[in-house]
């Protein structure tokens, strides 16, 4: 087992920032407005715009974030398929890391992280087909002010069962809202 | 999100973030100052002498 301290001998430092693949939810305080990224698990603190993503770790204290042998760390993939098995995707998108990295068979855990590009993605059609045919139509609203994008197929679904959306708001206008609040680029496939 | 097995540690020099679009302060409304030749003068005052007589 590598320890702490060995894997600290072996540390170096890289100019270029890591980019991963990562998913969030997303969430607006009233009827669409002042959108931000929050992550899937864990505390579900929302990311600032215009700040970095600090990784933080309630669990082991006293170790420099992210630890080798912890959980702890801002996550992103290399992997596309690792992503697909994530709950309910609202956003997909690349991210930016940095800071002390811990890189994993499939992916990276970070200190600090931003946003890329980012693209508002329907999780039903995320889970059953990947990013690339996932992209969203309407964005529903749930109590707590959380955003559900979803593609018409599966916006008449949830008609159809009844799912309880507040409203339903336009995709253009979800998505511009959060590439402007975290000044940022779509991502297209 | 399984991401593997960890495998090396190493650092990254930090990057520049976007910086919020700063909108120029609306020009402050030019009050004009008081124009003390359009008040009503006083008889008696500097400006205006009282007329002789009163």
């Amino acid at each position: 087992m590598l320890l702490e301290t060995d894997v600290r001998a072996e540390s170096q430092t890289v100019a270029e920032p890591v980019a991963g693949w990562r998913v969030w939810t997303l969430y607006a305080k009233r009827r669409g407005a002042e959108v931000r990224l929050r992550p899937i698990g864990g505390r579900p603190r929302p990311w600032p715009p215009f700040e970095p993503a600090r990784a933080t770790c309630s669990r082991h204290g006293r170790h420099p974030v992210p630890g080798f042998d912890c959980t702890c760390g801002l996550h992103a993939t290399r992997s596309l398929d690792v992503l697909r098995r994530a709950r309910n995707p609202a956003v997909f998108g690349t991210v930016a890391l940095w800071g002390r990295v811990v890189e994993h068979e499939h992916g990276y855990r970070a200190a600090f992280a931003y946003p890329q590009r980012l693209m508002l993605v329907c999780h039903l059609c995320f889970w059953q087909w990947g990013p690339e045919r996932s992209s969203a139509d309407a964005v529903a609203v749930l109590r707590g002010g959380r955003l559900v994008p979803l593609c018409d197929g599966h916006v008449e679904l949830s008609d159809r069962y009844g799912y309880p959306t507040r409203q339903l708001l336009p995709v253009r206008r979800i998505e511009g809202a959060l590439l402007s609040t975290y000044a940022v680029d779509p991502l297209c496939l | 999100m399984n991401i593997g097995r960890p495998e090396r540690v190493f650092e990254v020099e930090p990057v520049s973030l976007p910086v919020p679009e700063v909108l120029p302060e609306p020009e402050p409304r030019l009050v004009p100052e008081p124009d003390q030749e359009s008040e009503p003068a006083k008889p008696g005052t500097e400006d205006e002498p009282a007329e002789p007589g009163m």
